[in-house]
């Protein structure tokens, strides 16, 4: 029989009708849309009980507590601040917020790899296995200590605050190498300027909760300076409500170039000229001499070298007093080196020397050193208003009496070896503060190192990257033997390595916070994994405790515990011995009201007691210290005129070289060719240093920060105008160092002249969520070498700007 | 939800946290802002003024949780029910499975407070460990929103009901507010007089954005500057 | 060669160039459909849409081409509806089939077009499942879908009118009962697509928090309710006549009477009047007093692009110009004055849908709000264009197979 038409049209119709009356379309469309809610490429969580677990946050050195929300004990999904820590008293800053996406980081490094290729070659990495790794890199250890040249190992840290660094030290001490170098950090001049003032080089403190006047020199006090979890809960406290009855607000006013966030919220921002912070302050003292603003009885009682005075030789030398005076530091100069109108400054010395608890703090960032002397004209005003005292606004920071590491007896060869003078030395005899500098280091070392250095290990820090002048590193890597690598990521220097022995990451392992960055009370926190390694990584730590071992001797001496932990451990039962201090309790603001000479009751039995309540995410602190019993300078009392700067300037009869004084910058390039200024500034919401911005950051970035590809540089409408540009027109950002394309946004709070750019951004490495992401301003900033401390100061440099 | 603006220092924590909290994807290029979700948002105010006198804020903007009479602007139009206003607690919620991702309420809503998945939502396979379990992962062609934490409230009341208190009193924090380092958003009942969101919102400084278009706001914001006050509401 | 299926008695090009034609416009269909299935596929990304504009051409170009093809219904109700009160509307017989056939191609473009537009096109029926009352978009919902099978059962006798289905007995019976039973139809058809205008209208009045579409209104619906419907029904009238004429261009053939454009031209130029005095009057209560209440002026809602050139483009151009030439009968004598503002007047529409989409949400309502300008992508011209193609390929079949003009005949005697 055929099939006609007919029947085939009748079947079709029926079918059709017949499928209608079944379920099945409506079980189909009902199927379809629960296939759409659970596609199967959508992840779902695993659900399981919810824990919390609280430790200290090492992201930075701000020393805040945070609360890890965990699922199943094994999988951390938040952390939170810990409403019970006093220093950021629940509050959290974006970093940690997404700081799980660094432990959960796909370019987390697994296991030890090794360079099979040349240096450099992403590819090139292939995994070995740890016993392997550790030991070819004790065998080079070893042989160059059988070759007497110990002294050609190097390291660089960026860990400049915990007991890492201390084990550091003291591996480099027992093995014989002069060469350990820490990053850069504002505490490196800070130490200085309190050494000439003070006599002790100890980072200064500043009792903000009590100010109710506030100069800021250019510090962005709510986007990073100090401790951000300690600034931004007292920004709160500043600004809460009179309904929330609480204490009366501090007056916050900021002298910087750029509108930064902290100049926007201030209660008066001055804008002056980039990098005249410290004439300012020079001029605000010249004012309040003059005027007789200054605090008379406590300058008479406690300062030396106010006045004129003589030096041991008998020569008669120029006091603070008279320098400021003298015609070169005159209000009208003052006015000239800061673009600011000479009434603007009387009127910020009168208000400054009026209030009662005012003071001056400075310093850009923590991870930037700053010219010695600008520090000492910082100082040297707060000195004026008598802030260093008993009660006083600013002190020392307090050290933490943790237990002492083993003396060290070092054998010959580290004597030998601790003999030779560090890389960074060797041509630093024109340096009167000669202290570890690591662009000496690094500038040495890329030119004609007097001895070459064989292995250089490099510890949580990315210097191809968050270094200021960063090219200085790529030269000078390449003159090292072998390079290992501790970081958890692949970031530019670990690419960089011939090794890399993964750490863990911040939450996975043992660290502590020694100190709190310008706090006046004595901290120190223990920050406790919150998960065990995720990946097949080791402590630092512990491989160096176990590298010490095997090489046995002195060097196994001088590290005699077992394992990182059970370092911490003996750290802290040394500081349950000292009795001092005790754990803060629940009560958020105890440890900041603590007053000087009040020292809290210890709270704690023993170090294993200590121990155990640190490791659940409390902290230990004590009072802040009088600085007026500290000073060991050679005169007994805080000095403006520095005896202990020797020089050679100083020889020569140049007295402002042991006076606060300001020095303008003087940049290299020719001012036709670059008519601009770059200044680099960082905030908040945009990671800068070891770590890259992660993902969540980044996703708030705003769109005239990141667009695509291109990140964007400041400029003030009219400089744009000037220049042929408009809002987001890509150009070419040239400087004597370097040149990148940016993107131009115009910013009425940008200075005339004055290219602002942001840092963190810009990365060549990690993953795609990261890098080629913008430019990186330090391949365009001037490292400048401070002729006192032969630090690298940068934040600036020339530059041109041109439509791309 | 009391937003101080004066104390406000831009760090963007709110917003991270917000993202951590409630599982918001994230893609290797977040720069199209039109097309980024983000609940809670944060605007750029300034005050028009040159060099000297130049001042700017962060406006962090979560759901405002219209209380409109009736119906809030977006739960109006939304032809499926998949966005409701639950009257007891205030809460505009949105249920992902049922959003067809017809876009009306995006349309609706003048704060652009809602967000579209313009793409399949993905994190980094890594990353997937973080994911909150507490709040689904949506589906993309779905519009999502803050919803003031919901499940924390959920979680503060089953625990009232175990510890065998008033559920209706328990209190809770979004992870915001929680977040904020300098204590600058604050959460609370605002239907409670003895609560601290009900006197923050009788301070002078407080206001809410387009208030004129009567669509209630239940977030005010502080902020001491005439100029950021003036920007609540067009013609002022 | 396929003469057995053409209408007896007239004459259509050959098969060959009418299959060229059908190939250039399956070739657009297909363009479309592929980038219909890449939306599908890759989801929305691929348009121009973003979460500032949720809705962008997908919804103007339905929104136009729903109002366009109004003609349909309109025709209906007027010729089923009022013609037994005012014989002279029969004459609109002569082109009913036509506006049928319109009317049907553009509900039917446009529902395909909205499958696209959803995110999350599984669950389009949810709108009927979990249907919310007060949502205007509901109601759009409903009477789109409704009225599509209204017009699917309008265009079937006409479709069984083919010269081979229309010798099958059976066929014929039953078409000529649909066909018997069309006024009821039209007539439901006619609220439903009354209800439906007035509902696209609804959905931007409604938005309370978007000043710029904003309207009062009368019980539960806002003036542009009333204002969508209108302008529909003096738009559609005009599109069917447009279509007519440019078939008629295109076969270089009379295929109506001029009686019939001349009562078109009457009947939109009465209803564009009303329409165009309403629409003003609803402007000036709008800009003078509705958005002052709400902070806004007038100049906050016109920037570039979107300046206020549009204003008078759909009000003056679009609107009172082809309102006074069609109102006046010396306009109505000249075809070229009829034509062009029967395509001022599609265009003044197609503004009007556009503006009350895309520029509502152009326009900011924060203070300190951007001022964003869509750019529709490729993947959003495709499926549009396609839809078109769509149109013009059923007119084609349509026109080729079936009688679609019961004067086609006599007015083409071949002498």
């Amino acid at each position: 029989m055929m099939f006609g038409r007919r029947a085939f049209l009748q079947f079709a119709a029926g079918a059709v009708g017949g499928t209608l009356l079944s379920p099945l379309p409506w079980k189909l469309a009902d199927d379809s849309a629960i296939w759409s809610q659970n596609w199967s490429w959508r992840p779902s969580p695993e659900r399981g009980p919810i824990t919390k677990k609280a430790t200290i946050c090492t992201l930075c050195e701000g020393g805040c507590g945070i609360r890890a929300r965990l699922v199943n004990g094994n999988r951390a999904v938040l952390l939170e601040g810990n409403p019970e820590h006093p220093i950021n008293r629940g509050g959290i800053c974006p970093l940690a917020a997404s700081g799980l996406q660094f432990l959960y980081a796909p370019y987390r490094i697994t296991q030890p790899i090794k360079q099979t290729q040349k240096r450099g070659e992403a590819s090139g990495f292939k995994p070995i296995p740890w016993d392997e790794a550790m030991s070819e890199l004790l065998d080079k250890l070893v042989n160059l200590r059988t070759g007497g040249t110990p002294h050609a190992v190097a390291c660089i840290t960026g860990q400049g605050q915990g007991s890492m660094r201390d084990l550091w030290q003291q591996f480099f001490d027992a093995y014989g190498s002069p060469n350990f170098f820490q990053m850069p950090s504002h505490s490196d001049s800070l130490k200085l300027a309190a050494f000439l003032t003070l006599g002790k080089e100890e980072p200064l403190a500043f009792a903000l909760e009590k100010a109710s006047y506030i100069l800021s020199f250019g510090s962005d006090l709510i986007g990073g300076w100090g401790s951000p979890g300690r600034m931004l809960a007292l920004w709160g406290d500043w600004n809460a409500a009179q309904s929330e009855n609480k204490t009366p607000s501090a007056k916050i006013i900021q002298i910087e170039s750029r509108c930064s966030m902290s100049a926007a919220k201030a209660d008066r921002w001055i804008p002056i000229i980039p990098g005249s912070e410290a004439a300012l302050a020079l001029g605000i003292a010249h004012v309040m001499v003059k005027e007789n603003l200054y605090d008379t009885s406590y300058v008479a009682t406690n300062v030396f070298g106010f006045e004129d005075w003589t030096d041991s030789q008998g020569k008669a030398r120029q006091g603070f007093k008279s320098f400021l005076l003298a015609s070169e530091n005159s209000l009208e100069e003052a006015s000239r080196r800061t673009g600011l109108e000479p009434a603007k400054i009387v009127e910020l010395a009168k208000d400054f020397a009026t209030q009662p608890n005012a003071v001056a703090v400075w310093g850009k960032s923590r991870d930037l050193p700053e010219k010695v002397h600008h520090e000492l004209a910082f100082l040297a005003l707060n000195v004026l208003k008598g802030n260093l005292k008993s009660q006083g606004m600013i002190s020392l920071a307090p050290s933490v009496p943790l237990g002492p590491m083993p003396q060290v007896l070092a054998d010959e060869v580290a004597q030998q070896g601790l003999a030779r003078k560090s890389l960074d030395q060797v041509k630093a005899q024109d340096i009167p503060l000669s202290r570890k500098s690591l662009y000496g280091f690094l500038k040495n070392l890329s030119e004609a190192p007097s001895y070459p250095i064989e292995v250089l290990m490099i510890h949580e820090a990315n210097p191809a990257y968050s270094l200021p002048g960063n090219q200085v590193f790529q030269k000078a890597i390449q003159k090292v033997g072998w390079v290992v690598s501790f970081s958890s990521y692949m970031d530019e220097t670990s690419l960089q390595a011939d090794i890399i022995l993964p750490n863990h990451t911040a939450f996975e392992r043992y660290d502590d916070v020694i100190g709190v960055p310008g706090l006046p009370q004595a901290y120190y926190a223990v920050a406790a994994p919150i998960l065990p390694p995720q990946w097949n990584t080791r402590h630092s730590g512990d491989v160096l405790l176990q590298m010490s071992k095997n090489m046995g001797g002195s060097v196994a001496d001088a590290l005699p515990w077992k394992s990182y932990d059970a370092f911490l451990q003996d750290r802290v039962k040394g500081l349950a011995a000292s009795g001092r201090g005790a754990v803060a309790q629940t009560s958020a603001r105890q440890l900041q009201e603590t007053p000087e000479g009040a020292s809290p009751k210890a709270n704690y039995k023993d170090g294993a007691d200590l121990w155990k309540k640190l490791a659940s995410g409390q902290c230990w602190y004590d009072a802040p210290q009088n600085p007026l019993q500290l000073v060991q300078s050679p005169s007994g009392k805080i000095e403006l005129a520095f005896q202990s700067l020797q020089s050679k300037e100083l020889e020569a009869g140049k007295d402002e070289q042991c006076l606060p004084n300001f020095s303008s910058i003087a940049l290299s390039g020719n001012e036709k060719e670059y008519p601009l200024t770059l200044v680099s500034y960082q905030a908040l919401f945009l990671s800068h240093g070891y770590l890259p911005n992660p993902p969540f950051m980044t996703k708030t970035l705003w769109d005239f920060i990141l667009r695509n590809d291109d990140s964007f540089v400041e400029l003030h409408p009219e400089t744009a105008r000037s220049l042929g540009l408009d809002e987001g027109n890509r150009a070419v950002l040239k400087t004597p160092a370097g040149e990148c394309i940016v993107r131009v946004h115009l910013f009425p709070g940008a200075r005339l002249d004055v290219i602002y750019m942001p840092q963190g951004l810009g990365h060549k490495a990690y993953d795609q969520y990261i890098q080629s992401k913008g430019a990186n301003p330090n391949e365009l900033l001037e490292v400048q070498m401070d002729p006192v401390s032969g630090l690298g100061t940068a934040w600036a440099a020339r530059a041109q700007l041109r439509r791309a | 939800m009391v937003i101080d603006l004066d104390k406000c220092s831009g760090c963007m924590a709110c917003s991270v946290a917000c993202q951590a909290e409630n599982n918001i994807s994230f893609r290797p290029d977040e720069t199209n802002k039109l097309r980024s979700i983000t609940w809670m948002e944060v605007f750029y105010l300034q005050n028009g003024k040159d060099y000297g006198e130049y001042q700017y804020t962060y406006l962090p903007r979560p759901c405002m949780h219209c209380d409109a009479p009736h119906h809030a602007p977006c739960t109006f139009v939304c032809p499926v029910n998949a966005t409701t206003r639950n009257e007891e607690n205030g809460i505009v919620e949105h249920i992902y499975p049922r959003c067809i991702g017809c876009r009306y309420c995006i349309v609706a809503c003048p704060y652009h407070a809602r967000d579209f998945n313009w793409w399949d939502p993905s994190w980094p396979k890594s990353m997937e460990s973080m994911l909150n379990p507490e709040v689904s992962t949506r589906m993309r062609g779905v519009v999502e929103k803050c919803t003031f934490c919901h499940h924390r409230l959920l979680n503060a009341r089953a625990k009232a009901y175990l510890e065998e208190t008033d559920p209706d009193k328990a209190t809770y924090l979004p992870a915001c507010a929680e977040a904020c380092p300098t204590k600058a958003i604050s959460f609370g009942n605002l239907n409670d007089p003895e609560s601290e969101v009900a006197a923050l919102i009788k301070d002078p400084r407080a206001f809410r954005l387009l208030s004129k278009l009567h669509t209630e706001p239940k977030v005010y914001y502080l902020s001491k500057h005439d100029w950021v006050r003036k920007q609540a509401d067009k013609g002022f | 060669m396929d003469k057995a299926l053409i209408p007896e008695g007239v004459r259509r090009c050959s098969l060959p160039a009418f299959g060229i034609w059908i190939l250039v416009l399956a070739a657009l269909i297909g363009w479309g459909v592929y980038a219909g299935v890449v939306v599908l596929i890759q989801a929305l990304n691929v348009t121009g849409l973003n979460n500032h504009f949720g809705f962008g051409l997908y919804i103007t170009a339905d929104l136009a081409i729903i109002a366009l093809g109004a003609g349909a219904f309109f025709s209906g109700f007027l010729y089923y509806g009022l013609s037994r009160f005012f014989p002279a509307l029969r004459e609109l017989h002569k082109i009913i089939n036509l506006a049928v056939i319109v009317g049907f191609v553009c509900y039917t473009g446009a529902l395909a077009v909205l499958l696209l537009e959803i995110g999350q096109p599984l669950r389009g029926w949810f709108g009927y499942w979990h249907a919310n009352v007060h949502s205007m978009l509901t109601e759009v919902i409903f009477c789109i879908t409704c009225y599509a099978i209204v017009l699917v059962i309008e265009y079937v006798p006409i479709v069984l009118k083919n010269r081979k289905l229309d010798a099958i007995h059976p066929v014929r019976i039953f078409g000529h009962t649909l066909h018997d039973m069309m006024a009821i139809f039209a007539l439901t058809g006619t609220f439903l697509s009354f209800f439906h205008q007035g509902s696209l209208g609804g959905v931007a009045g409604v938005l309370f928090a978007r000043p710029f579409a904003y309207r009062t209104g009368f019980f539960v619906w806002p003036w542009t309710f009333f204002l969508f419907i209108l302008s529909a029904i003096a738009s559609g009238p005009a599109f069917t006549a447009l279509v007519c004429r440019s078939m008629e261009i295109v076969t270089r053939k009379k295929l109506v009477d001029r009686s019939v454009y001349e009562l078109i031209s009457k009947i939109v130029g009465t209803l564009l009047s009303i329409y165009i005095l309403l629409k003003i009057a609803d402007t000036v209560y709008w800009a003078f007093f509705l958005s002052p209440e709400l902070g806004f002026k007038l100049g906050d809602y016109y920037r570039a692009p979107y300046g206020m050139w549009l204003l008078f483009t759909e009000i003056i151009l679009c609107g009172v110009l082809p309102a006074i030439l069609l109102t006046a009968s010396r306009g109505r004598q000249n075809h070229f004055i009829v034509f062009s503002s029967f395509l001022l007047v599609c265009i003044g529409v197609i503004i009007n849908r556009f503006v009350m989409t895309v520029q509502t949400l152009a326009t900011p309502v924060m203070p300190f709000d951007k001022w964003e300008v869509y750019v529709p992508t490729i993947y959003e011209w495709a499926p549009i264009i396609a839809m078109l193609a769509y149109c013009a390929l059923i007119l084609s079949l349509s026109y080729r197979y079936l009688p679609l003009f019961p004067r086609e005949k006599e007015l083409n005697t071949i002498s």
